[in-house]
C-alpha cells in the first residue's frame, strides 16, 4: 500500500478560496437584506474584486494545480471523465467547469455592482462614470445574476457533499491543508514568493481602480442651507 | 362616403386612446417626480450623517420625505397606469393594483418610518438619524422589492 501524499493546493489558493466563501456568503445575505447592510455589501464587493483579480493572475503564475492551463476542461477531458477514464490530479473536468463557472458569474456580479444603485441613496463606487439609465440596467443584471450565483453555490456545495459521501473522496481536507493523501502524482511546483507579490500588486491596483477613490470629488452637499 | 366615415372613426379611436395615454402620462410623471425628489432628500440626509452634520438641512430633508410620504400618492396609481410613460417608462408592477393588502402594508411601514425620521431629525442627534435612515431606506426597499419592476 502506497501511502504517499502530495502538495496539491498552495496556501494562496486555499486562502483565496475560503476568503471568497466568507465574502460571497456575506454579500448574498447583506444584498438580500439591504437597508443598513447595503454599505457593507458594497465594501465586500470591493474585497471580492481584489480576490478575483488575485485568482485570475495566480491562474497563470501560481503553482501547478492552480494554473488554469493545467485543469482547463476540454471536451475530450470531459468525455473521458464521463466514461470514468480521467486520470489526473487536481480539479477534475467537472470541478473545473464549476471553477470557471463561478469565476465568470461572480465577475459579472462585481462588475455590474460597481455601477449599480438602489434607487434610494446608495450607489456603487463607479456610478459617477455613467448615467442613471445605464446604471439601472446594470443593477437589473446584478439582481438577476445573484440568483444564478446562489444556484451555482448550492450546486457546488452539493457536489462536494456527493464526492465526500458517495465517491468517498474528501475534497475539503486538501482545500484546508493543501495535502492530498493516497496520491502518487507530482507535488505542486512553482508559485514563488515573487509570483505571489506580483499577483497581490495587480489585485491591489485593480482594487484601487474599482474603489473609485480616483474619481473627481462631487461638489459637497451644501452646509449652508440656502434661504430659498 | 363610406371611406370618409371609416376615416373619421379611425381618427376618433386613435385620438381617444391617445387621450387615455396622456391622462396616465401625467399621473406617472407626478409619482416619478415624487420618488425622485425623495431620493435627493435621502441622499442629503446620508451626506449629513457621513460628513459634516447640519441640523437644519436634515430637518428640511426629513420634512420633505414625510410630506411626500403622507401626500396620498396612492391616488396617482390610476388603474391601467402600469403601462405608460411619464418621464420614463413606468416600472410599477401590475401587482400594485391587485395586491391591496400588500401595498397597504408597505405603504404604512413607509409612512411610519418617514414620520419617525422627521421626529428624530428635529432632535439633531446625528447617530439616531443615521440609524433611522437605515430603517427608512429599508421601507423604500420593501415596496420596491414587491412592486417595482427590475430593468
Amino acid at each position: 500500500m502506497n501511502s504517499q501524499r502530495i502538495r496539491l493546493w498552495d496556501l494562496p489558493t486555499r486562502l483565496f478560496h475560503w476568503l471568497l466563501v466568507l465574502c460571497v456568503a456575506t454579500a448574498l445575505v447583506s444584498g438580500q437584506i439591504g437597508g443598513k447592510l447595503i454599505e457593507l455589501h458594497g465594501k465586500i464587493g470591493l474585497v471580492i474584486v481584489g480576490l478575483l483579480t488575485f485568482r485570475l493572475v495566480w491562474g497563470f503564475i501560481g503553482s501547478t494545480y492552480s494554473r488554469f492551463a493545467q485543469f482547463f476542461p476540454t471536451m475530450a477531458k470531459i468525455r473521458a471523465y464521463r466514461k470514468g477514464e480521467w486520470r489526473g490530479v487536481g480539479h477534475n473536468p467537472m470541478g473545473a467547469l464549476s471553477v470557471f463557472g463561478l469565476i465568470f458569474l461572480i465577475t459579472v456580479q462585481v462588475l455590474s455592482g460597481l455601477f449599480a444603485n438602489d434607487d434610494i441613496s446608495f450607489v456603487g463606487p463607479l456610478y459617477g462614470l455613467i448615467g442613471k439609465s445605464l446604471s439601472d440596467r446594470l443593477t437589473g443584471i446584478h439582481e438577476l445574476f445573484s440568483n444564478a450565483v446562489i444556484a451555482l453555490v448550492v450546486l457546488h456545495v452539493g457536489a462536494i457533499v456527493f464526492y465526500v459521501r458517495v465517491r468517498k473522496q474528501n475534497l475539503v481536507r486538501p482545500m484546508l491543508t493543501g495535502w492530498k493523501d493516497d496520491e502518487s502524482g507530482e507535488s505542486a511546483k512553482g508559485g514563488s514568493l515573487i509570483a505571489l507579490v506580483f499577483a497581490l500588486m495587480v489585485a491591489g491596483a485593480t482594487l484601487y481602480g474599482a474603489s473609485g477613490i480616483w474619481l473627481p470629488e462631487l461638489p459637497p452637499a451644501a452646509v449652508e442651507t440656502p434661504r430659498w | 362616403m363610406k371611406f370618409k366615415f371609416l376615416l373619421a372613426l379611425l381618427t376618433i379611436t386613435v385620438a381617444g386612446s391617445a387621450t387615455a395615454q396622456v391622462k396616465f402620462e401625467d399621473a406617472i410623471k407626478f409619482r416619478q417626480s415624487g420618488y425622485g425628489f425623495m431620493a435627493w432628500n435621502m441622499q442629503r440626509i446620508k451626506a449629513n450623517v457621513e460628513g459634516a452634520y447640519n441640523k437644519e438641512e436634515v430637518i428640511k430633508a426629513a420634512n420633505v420625505i414625510q410630506a411626500i410620504a403622507n401626500s396620498g400618492m396612492g391616488a396617482l396609481y390610476v388603474p391601467g397606469s402600469d403601462k405608460g410613460t411619464g418621464w420614463e417608462a413606468t416600472r410599477a408592477k401590475p401587482a400594485i393594483f391587485t395586491d391591496k393588502e400588500g401595498v397597504g402594508k408597505v405603504a404604512m411601514a413607509f409612512n411610519r418610518e418617514a414620520n419617525e425620521m422627521a421626529k428624530v431629525a428635529a432632535t439633531g442627534d446625528a447617530a439616531a438619524v443615521k440609524e433611522q435612515l437605515g430603517k427608512l431606506g429599508g421601507t423604500c426597499k420593501g415596496c420596491h422589492d414587491d412592486f417595482k419592476a427590475k430593468k
